[in-house]
């Protein structure tokens, strides 16, 4: 059962939880999560980020901080800062921002 | 020119200064300075490279601190190790791969978002 956030909906605020979230539509603010978070191609996230895992198909300006792993795939792009021991990104993302791997 | 054999730095060679030229150059050895180079370069796993590097084409699986400018691609791959700022239009970044550093690529982001 994934968390959805379809792509008509716009949320302005702070997302928290314990569980994988997908993002289809918009997000604005804040998002914590213990889990992974998911932004598909349709997903458009302005906000900081704080999960165990972020893939990224879709658009993201904010700072990024992943205590596993951060996968910008081919479709993804991203302004900010990501911190977290393994950073991909795949030919084709696009991205602007400070890398940090320091474990 | 596309068609020259790459050059090689070898594992036994140290170079410090300025390296630039055209053609496609592997360093398996170690450069300290400045690298400008018109084509394709390629850091091997022996390979350390303390330098700026301007080129079209980077691959690094080897070792390397200093600015990149690429025109065409940057692929830091799977045991590279890297620090550095990066200018070009497209960066990959493999699994297994340590970087820091900024990666700066032209980004387009969709209307109403920053």
């Amino acid at each position: 059962m994934a968390n959805v956030i379809g792509k008509s909906i716009v949320i302005d605020g702070e997302i928290s939880g314990d569980e994988d979230l997908v993002v289809q539509g918009t997000v604005k603010g804040k998002i914590m999560l213990k889990e992974s978070l998911l932004v598909e191609s349709s997903g458009t996230v302005e906000a900081d980020i704080q999960t165990q895992n972020v893939e990224i198909s879709g658009a993201v300006t904010g700072d990024i901080q992943a205590f596993s792993k951060v996968e910008i795939k081919s479709d993804g792009r991203v302004v900010g800062n990501i911190k977290a021991p393994r950073i991909l990104i795949a030919d084709g993302a696009k991205f602007k921002g400070n890398v940090d791997m320091d474990r | 020119m596309a068609n020259e054999p790459p050059g090689v730095i070898g594992k036994g060679i140290a170079i410090r200064g300025n390296l630039s030229g055209e053609g496609d150059l592997i360093i398996e050895g170690t450069v300290e300075g400045e690298i400008s180079l018109k084509n394709h370069l390629t850091i091997e796993e022996t390979g350390v490279v303390r330098a700026d590097i301007k080129s079209e084409r980077l691959t690094i699986r080897g070792e390397m601190s200093g600015n990149i400018e690429a025109s065409d691609r940057v692929a830091i791959q799977a045991n590279a190790r890297v620090t550095s700022d990066i200018k070009a239009p497209v960066v990959v970044i493999e699994d297994g791969a340590r970087f820091k550093g900024k990666v700066d690529m032209d980004v387009e982001l969709p209307d109403g978002i920053l």
